[in-house]
Formats: structure tokens, sequence, C-alpha cells
């Protein structure tokens, strides 16, 4: 069967400023895969480990994104694809989808997708039901334990994990799933590995490749402002010569401003 | 018809206080830009949720009954709610940030080519235009997205951003009833089943988080459970602790884990890396306590106690017990 994993690449964390044309600046932090992504990479090489054929990692963003898309084939999936172009630049999440749905169509014969729950750096989670709609598949998001994939009988058995409860359900294939942290224990690339996929280039397809023209990709949400948060209240040290005089005075002062 | 709707959720037999917040606000908006508040309830079967949404200010409420939709499903939902958006064309649909209605809102905003906010914190309407703030970038950054022409503009709203609208027994409203559309549901829900030992962290007022300070699995078993206990409050964890195995995942507050916003966070031997803080920065009172004067979270800190948690956190439990007989 042929899975594809989206992944992302983001800051490793989100010390990020914000730039005069409201856009993000994150030089100088580190770039990883999305945490989420690793995961669902790691899911995506568990099932393709038990039923052979592809497992593509599709991302769109920079040419340096590549760098996390070598980290992925290290770690064992057989293909990467980049969609990558000046058009992609300012995308919602509908236009981004809908980029990735034109690679999948062109793809062909994709029958099962992975992806994390959410990017850490948007934090939105609304990729992969896009995704699923735009391509016209099943959906399971929140996924924390894949039970089943039956390539022959069409179905994926999961459990999806909500605030309290376990759903567990089976949904036809093709589908889109989007993962949680605890789903496996990502593997690590062996240096052998890393070196040997270095000089890995995977294609890139651009707006014109996949079919896409201006008005596919307008965006139906833009942003308008983009401001820090508001500083908090500045706090106070509780002081006192020793741990239970401190005790004592904070919860007096808890007491106080009726915090409990 | 109702421009604004709110998608009313179920718990028990009532409406859900997300619900009763989102009807607020939705009322507010409605009034400010003349016109009805619309309460859509889709159920197996409705019971008298629309009575109780026009209780908490809907004028009207559509109602869609059926037996496909007792359980939420990703088609069911859609095509139920695409086919009463189709005819009816309200402008802004409003609901809570539920997992299920992330994935639900989500969806139906591809469904319909329409733009969605998710995790949004305020809604407003200026000049015409439907705008929404969320916060992106573990709260480093907040965005306002404006919503281009294409409606209805859907807001998935982070719980507890708004008031809950009053209770006014007897005030009435209409009803109009929705069809079930034909549709093919391609996925089989089998059971749901609550998880063992489930924390809803994010409905907590109190939470007590222990990081890596503590030193051990034992020393956090020893030391975080009986403070939460104390607080009666839930207990937490950095992403370092659940990393190293200490605790459950589902324990865990950050980028990574849950965000958590509650009336008191306290934090105890975490230093505070932004990962973390990302996850309780919105927190209303946060108590950090740390060995480390130069620990990261004591900048957020609305009281800070330098000490180490193997002397103040059992000093503390034991206060509180006393103070509040817990």
């Amino acid at each position: 069967m042929h899975i594809v994993v989206c992944m992302k690449q983001v800051p490793r964390d989100n010390s990020v400023k914000i730039t005069p044309d409201l856009g993000i600046d994150a030089e100088g932090i580190e770039k990883i895969i999305n945490l989420f992504d690793e995961y669902a990479i790691e899911e995506g090489l568990v099932w393709n480990g038990k039923h052979g054929g592809k497992l593509t990692i599709v991302s769109l963003g920079e040419s340096a994104w590549v760098e996390q898309q070598r980290r992925a084939l290290a770690m064992g999936a057989t293909d990467a694809l980049l969609l990558s172009d000046p058009a992609f630049a300012n995308l919602d999440v509908l236009g981004a989808a809908r980029a990735i749905t034109a690679a999948i169509n062109k793809l062909g014969d994709v029958d099962l997708v992975f992806t994390g729950r959410n990017s850490t750096d948007d934090e939105s989670g609304a990729f992969a039901p896009s995704l699923a709609r735009l391509l016209g598949w099943s959906q399971l998001t929140y996924v924390g334990k894949v039970l089943d994939v039956d390539p022959a009988g069409k179905t994926i058995r999961a459990e999806r994990h909500l605030e309290t409860d376990i759903e567990t359900v089976t949904a036809q294939l093709p589908a889109v799933v989007s993962v949680i942290k605890d789903i496996n224990q990502p593997r690590y690339p062996s240096l052998l590995k890393i070196k040997k996929v270095a000089k890995v280039n995977p294609p890139v397809w651009g707006a014109a490749d996949l079919g896409l023209g201006v008005s596919d990709l307008a965006p139906v949400v833009s942003l308008s402002t983009r401001v820090p948060p508001p500083p908090r209240p500045s706090g106070e040290m509780v002081e006192g010569a020793d741990a239970a005089e401190k005790v004592k005075k904070l919860v007096v002062k808890l007491l106080e401003n009726q915090v409990i | 018809m109702p421009g604004i709707w709110v998608y009313i959720e179920q718990v028990g037999n009532d409406i859900a206080a997300i619900s009763r917040e989102l009807l607020g606000k939705g009322r507010v908006l409605a009034d400010s830009t003349g016109q009805q508040l619309g309460a859509l309830v889709l159920a197996g079967q409705a019971g008298s949720l629309a009575e109780r949404a026009f209780a908490f200010g809907a004028d009207v409420a559509c109602v869609v009954e059926d037996a496909a939709l007792a359980q939420y499903t990703t088609d069911g939902y859609v095509a139920a709610v695409a086919a009463l958006i189709k005819e009816h064309q309200p402008d802004m649909l409003l609901m809570g940030a539920s997992f299920q209605m992330r994935d639900f809102g989500s969806a139906l905003a591809a469904e319909l080519g329409v733009g969605v906010a998710v995790d949004a914190t305020d809604v407003k309407i200026e000049g015409g235009v439907i705008s929404a703030v969320r916060p992106s970038h573990g709260g480093n950054v907040i965005n306002t997205l404006n919503f281009a022409d294409a409606r209805p503009a859907i807001i998935v709203v982070r719980k507890q951003s708004f008031a809950e609208a009053a209770e006014q027994p007897g005030r009435s409203g209409a009803v109009v009833t929705g069809a079930m559309p034909a549709t093919t549901i391609r996925t089989a829900v089998e059971s749901v089943a609550p998880k063992t030992g489930a924390v809803n962290l994010t409905d907590a007022s109190i939470i007590v988080t222990g990081g890596r300070g503590l030193g051990s699995p034992e020393n956090y078993q020893k030391l975080i459970p009986p403070l939460a206990e104390a607080f009666g409050g839930a207990y937490g964890a950095s992403r370092a602790v659940v990393d190293a195995g200490w605790v459950p995942y589902e324990h865990q507050v950050g980028q990574t884990g849950k965000t958590v916003s509650p009336k008191l966070y306290v934090a105890c031997g975490v230093s505070g890396a932004i990962q973390h803080l990302a996850g309780m920065r919105t927190s209303r009172n946060i108590v950090a306590i740390n060995k480390d004067p130069d620990a990261p979270i004591f900048r957020v800190a609305t009281y800070g106690v330098v000490g180490d948690v193997n002397d103040v956190l059992p000093l503390l439990t034991e206060e509180m017990k006393q103070r509040t007989g817990r």
C-alpha cells in the first residue's frame, strides 16, 4: 500500500518574533520536524513495515525543509516530495490543504495519510480534517492507537483519544489519520542512514505542476493584526526565614486574594 | 432566519457550559448587528435542548433529530449541518473547542469552502467584517484573523473565553426542524469508553504540577497528588517527567501536552521552559516553588517561593489540609 505522511518543519520552541509585515521570525531557533508529525512518521513506518509498498513524506514549505525530509528518509521513509512555490507563501489552512490534496491526487495510488494532530507553531489542528474533506476521504483525528490497517478489506481500525473518552472506530480507506503524542515511540535514525540520505534531493512540485491557479489558493481568512500577548501583571516573591514561614505567608495571600 | 448560530453541546439532559458561554456572546453579537440568534441542535433525541437554548438567549432553534446523530461522526454531522447552512445561509457558526468540534468545524469549513478559526478567544463583527482572535506559537503570538466574504465564518472557541449567558426562565423561541440528508457515514463507532484514571485538566480550576525538580517518580507520587488533593485540584506534569515515564501523558501541560488556564496553577520544581509556559501562561494565578531563584518560571509567577520542594510541599499540603479540612 502507499502511505503518505504530511510533515511540517517548526522551530524547536516558540520564542519567535513578529516581523513588521506580520510574519514570524524564528531565526536562531533550531528547526525540527513538528513533534506530532514525528509520531505520524513512526506510525507510517510501522504499517509500511507490515504491508510493504511506499511511504512518502509530503511537505509544503521552503527548500530548507529538505533537511527534515532527509531525517524522515533516514528513519525509513521510502520517498519524499516537497511542494514549494512563491505562490504558496501566504496560504491559509484551506489553501495548504488544497495544494496537498492536488499532490496526493497526482500521486494517484495513496491509501492512507498520517499526520500530526496539529503543528506546534500554528496549533490549529484544522489541516487533517480539511485535507480529508477535500480529498473526499474518511477522517480519524486525535488517534492514540491504530489497532489494524487492512488494505484488502480497505479499512482502518483505531482508537481516538478524546478529553475523557476513548472512541474505538473503524473507517473506510482511503483515510486521513491525525495522531497524538503517546501513540508510539519514534525511532532514531542511525548515523549510517543519515549519511546515506544526506545528498538526496526530493522532487519539488510547484503550483503549475499541481494545476493550481491564483483563485484555488486565495485565502478565506487573513491576518489583520499580530501582536505579542499582554505582559502578565508582575508577581511577588514570598519571603520568610524558613520554608514554614513562607508557606504560612503564601496560604494567607492566596486566601486574602480569594484565589482559594 | 438567524444570522448567528451557536452549536449546542449536550451534557446529560442539559446544554453544556460552553454553549451557555457562546449563547451569551452570540446574543451580544446578534443585538449589535440587528440579527437573530440561532441554536443549532443535532441529536438522536433533542429532548428539551431547544427550550434550554431559548432560556439562555436563542431566538430560533434549528433542530435535526436522527438516530444517525446520536453519536458524533464527521460524515453525519457535516452532511446535516451543510444542508441546513445551504438552506438558511447564516453569517457565523460558533462552537466550543472540544476535540470533536475541532474535527467537525474544520471539516465543515473545508466542505463549504469557508474560513475557520480554531481555538479562538474572542469574536468580533465590525463594519460587517467578521474577525476572530486566536493565539498561536504557544501563546507568544496573538493573531486577529479577518474572514473573507465566504459565509458562514466558522469559529471554534476555547472554553472560558466568555461569560455564560444568564438564564431567563420562561423565555421562548421558534423551532425549525431540519431533515437528516441521505449520506454515507464511512466511520463506524464500535465503543466509547471512559479513559481509566482520566483527568480533564482543561476543566480543572486548580492544577498542581510537578517537574524534574522533584528528583524521582517516587517523590512526585509522594508530594504532588496529595498537594493537589489538599487544594481540591488536579495534578499535572512537565514534559520532562512525562517523557521519563513518571506520569502518564494525560497529565502533561505544555506545547505538546495540554493548554490549561485554571484559576490557580501551582508549579513545583518546574523550571519554566518556554514549551511549558506555552501551556499555562494564561492561568489566572500562578504559584511557583523552585529552589533556583533564577528559574524562568518566576517571571510568570503571581507568587514565588524559593525553596526545596522536599521541604515546602509537605508543609504546604499540611497547611492547606488544616485550612480546608480536606
